[in-house]
């Protein structure tokens, strides 16, 4: 055993540390820790920030490993710390439609345990559903209900957070308006584990839609995107509008460019809306499904990412989906055109957000620094409208050439000083925000 | 920081903004002595008017120079003294910047300036189909950038969200005069969520000069339900009920019998039974198909808790008339007694019943009398303190209670404020609620946005 799993060894409970060998499928970004440890404690989630301050070891918080080859890679990797053992339910009143679970609860657990009250926490991140809460709540990850239903900001009401140095920080509350002091709590949610380790999270909770309906559009890439822009500023409530474009190769085995228009509401309301709908677009569904079929569809898009080599977030103002698309074809070139998919494109029209998902990346000499040109000439032109680029996930040569994110404009020293403040020895996921 | 507000600085304040934008008259400076909670006083060193970000940034650069602290104020409709200011010190106000920018139906976005009054955007997005949902009892006078300092709530919150739920960017002006862009809704901001943390630091961070914002469709069709019980714990239960069925109307609203005396006696008599324990007001929106079920499945819960009678709304004039006890109980105070403490505080809804049975026993052991208004669905409460401050053993007994009503609060694992913030009347209570830890992080969280320490300082932290 290396020194430091077994110096960790020494102050956890048994069969709490790996190293080595098992340690080897933890690895962020590619880099391999030198041991992972999985508390079950907040105490002990402590224990472990306290010695690693004091000793300077690096750690980057995690849950169950879903996401770890996502975003920038961090600078140095010591220790993962797992909280996927923290999966507990430790509140939960449906009466008061709030619940608290530990960070590592899996998005499926806690679905399932609301769901046998007939309530919901609406989040849809991409990637497998046992993905945990703390993991979602960290990186702020939202999928295709966050315009409707929110962003995960508006549904954590409150966390407790171990600092880099091990304070046990109580922020926010369990009750749904909360003025009491600042709002620290929002600086946690997107911090991607540079502020602390998430190991208890309270969110509001909504009572489960009665009905579930899809109603899906066919048509060109350029008929889709004016399709969507109608339907988005159609005076119904709509719990997500996406427009979804397959790969290239996906295309010539038959799957066709659609726009997939989601409704959660109660049934009757769900046939107005769905009638607002075909009036806007002026042209009647390609199909319409409901209840377990449509929720399927969605999966299917939670999981678009899956087994991807890159993918791009692009961003502007909804209206301007139509410039963005333009853009996003620019990183077609970046795709092997005979492996996997091609190049699938998928919108969550109401945020004016695209996503580029690329099967597999083009390879050749001086791949990397060709790749890393257009993506940064295409950050630049989104950039100069106020818009962004950011890399989800890609070959961490690339990314750490690019950055996973853009600009982070003038208020960078302000941030320091935050970090600073939770994480004194700067010891948590160094470099996840490249610009800190 | 030094209290060093010379004739100099005022002078270079008028040059900056305009002489007729500079207050130091001791006459005019009277009203700008409190905001919303009158029990505290104190005029201000000076006001001060500018018109944009760019006269903001320079006054605000000039003020840090000579070390003179800033107090922002939107209306001045706050309810927790945050807008209050010393002779040393000077507050800077924004109704001259009142402009709506844009309204961007397209995007569904709007971009203001601070002193934009918030029924007033709503107004200017109602040609588009859309409005601006917080809605605090005070819309018709507060301001957005009031708002955003405070993060203001609303009877409408249980579905919609509070202000941060709608704020998606912000142009802020530090004490030293520097100007941030945070957030947007067109790009994915990099790095920790500033728009986020600034949201609700009561003046405390910087002030926000332009505000981006969200709009929402006009729902199609409201439903509104006014019910009478004869017995407040059966109203809390209906409240309970209807969330169990699953159902989300869009407010739900209690006042108390207290109130609704104060109320029929008074100019605004709504016509609400003076004899009943309990009012509630119930309100569904959305789309018209379907409102009428989840209207009698609500209305079903509240004969099964007991009700005495359920009015429902036929017309929007009758909505009016069903909302105007509710809306209107603040202003009906006034008749009944010279002062009114208007708490705030938010209990896990399921713990309303036993809450309220602690504070109105807390009232008849301090000899007070107690008139609750409150936002049920969000078991956000607002326990009013009828009193004579120039009764000073009364005054004793207010605070005693309003302390161990903030403890009573806590201790079901609720909150100090739920939507009038600490300002400068409630950071005795923090430490009920936060560990020094946290507080200590608070501090330092104000501290890497104003590390001078002069933006409106001695508020929110004890």
């Amino acid at each position: 055993m290396n020194a430091l799993a077994a110096a960790l060894s020494r102050r956890l409970p048994e069969g709490q540390v790996v190293e080595g060998f098992r340690a080897e499928q933890w690895a962020v970004c590619d880099r391999v820790p030198q041991a992972v440890v999985f508390p079950e404690s907040e105490s002990e989630v402590a224990e472990v920030m306290r010695l690693a301050t004091q000793e300077g070891w690096t750690v980057v918080p995690a849950g169950k490993g879903t996401w770890l080859h996502g975003g920038q890679p961090p600078g140095a990797v010591d220790v993962v710390l797992s909280t996927m053992r923290m999966d507990r339910i430790t509140l939960y009143e449906p009466g008061d439609l709030t619940v608290t679970a530990e960070g590592g609860i899996g998005l499926d657990l806690l679905a399932h345990r609301c769901g046998e009250h007939g309530q919901w926490l609406p989040l849809d991140p991409p990637g497998p559903r046992k993905g945990t809460l703390a993991a979602t709540v960290s990186t702020a990850s939202f999928g295709p209900l966050a315009y409707h239903h929110g962003l995960p900001k508006d549904h954590v009401l409150g966390v407790s957070l171990v600092t880099g140095d091990g304070r046990v920080l109580e922020l926010g509350g369990r009750v749904v308006k909360n003025v009491a002091g600042f709002d620290v709590l929002k600086l946690t949610i997107g911090s991607w584990g540079t502020l602390g380790v998430l190991t208890s999270i309270t969110t509001r909770l909504h009572p489960q839609p009665p009905a579930d309906r899809t109603v899906l559009f066919r048509g060109e890439a350029g008929e889709l995107v004016a399709l969507a822009r109608a339907i988005a500023t159609a005076p119904a409530p709509l719990a997500a509008l996406e427009m979804l474009l397959p790969g290239e190769r996906e295309r010539s085995g038959g799957t066709v460019p659609l726009l997939a228009v989601r409704i959660l509401e109660a049934s009757e309301a769900t046939d107005e809306i769905c009638r607002i709908v075909t009036d806007t677009a002026g042209a009647s569904a390609f199909r319409q499904m409901d209840g377990r079929a449509s929720a399927e569809l969605f999966r299917n898009v939670e999981a678009l990412e899956s087994g991807a080599e890159l993918v791009v977030r692009l961003r502007l103002l909804p209206s301007q989906l139509e410039t963005v698309r333009k853009h996003a074809d620019t990183l077609r070139e970046l795709a092997d055109p005979d492996e996997g998919w091609g190049t699938r494109l998928a919108a969550h029209v109401q945020c004016g957000v695209l996503r580029v998902i690329i099967s597999r990346m083009a390879r050749g000499e001086g791949w990397i620094d060709r790749a890393a040109e257009v993506i940064e000439r295409v950050r630049g032109g989104l950039e100069a409208e106020g818009g962004s680029l950011t890399l989800s996930q890609g070959p961490s040569g690339l990314v750490s050439a690019v950055g996973a994110w853009g600009d982070a404009g003038s208020a960078v020293p302000l941030m320091k000083a935050l970090k600073r403040e939770f994480d004194p020895a700067g010891v948590l996921s160094p470099g996840r925000f490249s610009f800190l | 920081m030094s209290a060093a507000l010379s004739s100099e600085v005022t002078a270079d304040l008028r040059t900056i903004v305009g002489d007729q934008w500079v207050i130091t008259d001791p006459v005019r400076l009277l009203a700008y002595e409190s905001d919303g909670l009158t029990a505290y006083r104190r005029p201000p060193g000076a006001v001060v008017l500018p018109a944009d970000t760019d006269e903001v940034s320079q006054v605000m650069a000039r003020l840090a120079h000579a070390e003179v602290p800033v107090v922002p104020r939107g209306a001045g409709t706050g309810l927790s003294g945050g807008a209050l200011a010393g002779s040393d010190a000077v507050i800077l106000a924004t109704p001259r910047m009142n402009r709506i920018v844009h309204v961007d139906p397209e995007n569904r976005l709007a971009l203001l300036q601070p002193g934009v009054i918030n029924a007033d955007l709503t107004e200017a997005a109602r040609p588009h189909g859309l409005y601006y949902a917080p809605d605090p009892s005070s819309q018709s006078a507060c301001t957005i950038g009031g708002n955003v300092a405070e993060n203001a709530g609303g009877p409408h919150c249980l579905k919609y969200g509070v202000t941060s739920r709608y704020v998606t960017g912000l142009t802020v002006v530090l004490y030293d005069g520097e100007v941030l862009r945070l957030g947007g809704l067109g790009r994915d901001s990099a790095g920790y969520d500033l728009t986020g943390v600034f949201i609700g630091s009561e003046g405390c961070f910087g002030i926000a000069t332009e505000i981006e914002v969200r709009l929402l469709p006009i729902p199609q069709a409201t439903r509104t339900l006014l019910a009478m019980f004869d017995r407040l714990e059966d109203a809390g239960e209906a409240v309970s009920a209807i969330v169990a069925r699953g159902l989300l109307p869009a407010a739900l609203e209690i006042i108390d019998r207290e109130t609704i005396q104060a109320v029929e006696a008074s100019i605004f008599a709504a016509g609400y039974p003076v004899d009943v324990e309990a009012a509630l007001v119930i309100e569904f929106d959305g789309i018209e198909a379907g409102l009428d079920f989840e209207a009698e499945e609500a209305e079903g819960c509240c004969w099964e808790k007991g009700a005495r009678e359920v009015r429902r709304a036929r017309s929007e004039r009758e909505r009016l008339g069903l909302w105007k006890g509710r809306k209107n109980a603040f202003g009906a105070f006034g008749r009944v007694a010279p002062d009114l403490l208007v708490q705030d505080a938010t209990v896990p809804r399921t713990r309303l019943p036993e809450v309220l049975r602690a504070i109105s026993e807390i009232g008849h052991r301090y000899g007070l009398r107690l008139a609750n208004v409150f936002h049920a669905g969000d078991g956000n409460l607002h326990p009013n303190i009828l009193f004579d401050r120039t009764d000073e053993d009364e005054l004793a007994r207010v605070e005693q209670a309003s302390r161990e009503i903030m403890a009573v609060c806590v201790a079901a694992g609720g909150t100090i404020t739920g939507e009038h913030g600490v300002g400068l009347d409630k950071r005795g209570y923090m430490r009920l609620v936060h560990s020094r830890d946290v507080l200590e992080v608070m501090r330092a969280t104000k501290k890497a946005f104003d590390p001078w320490g002069g933006m409106n300082p001695g508020k929110v932290l004890p």
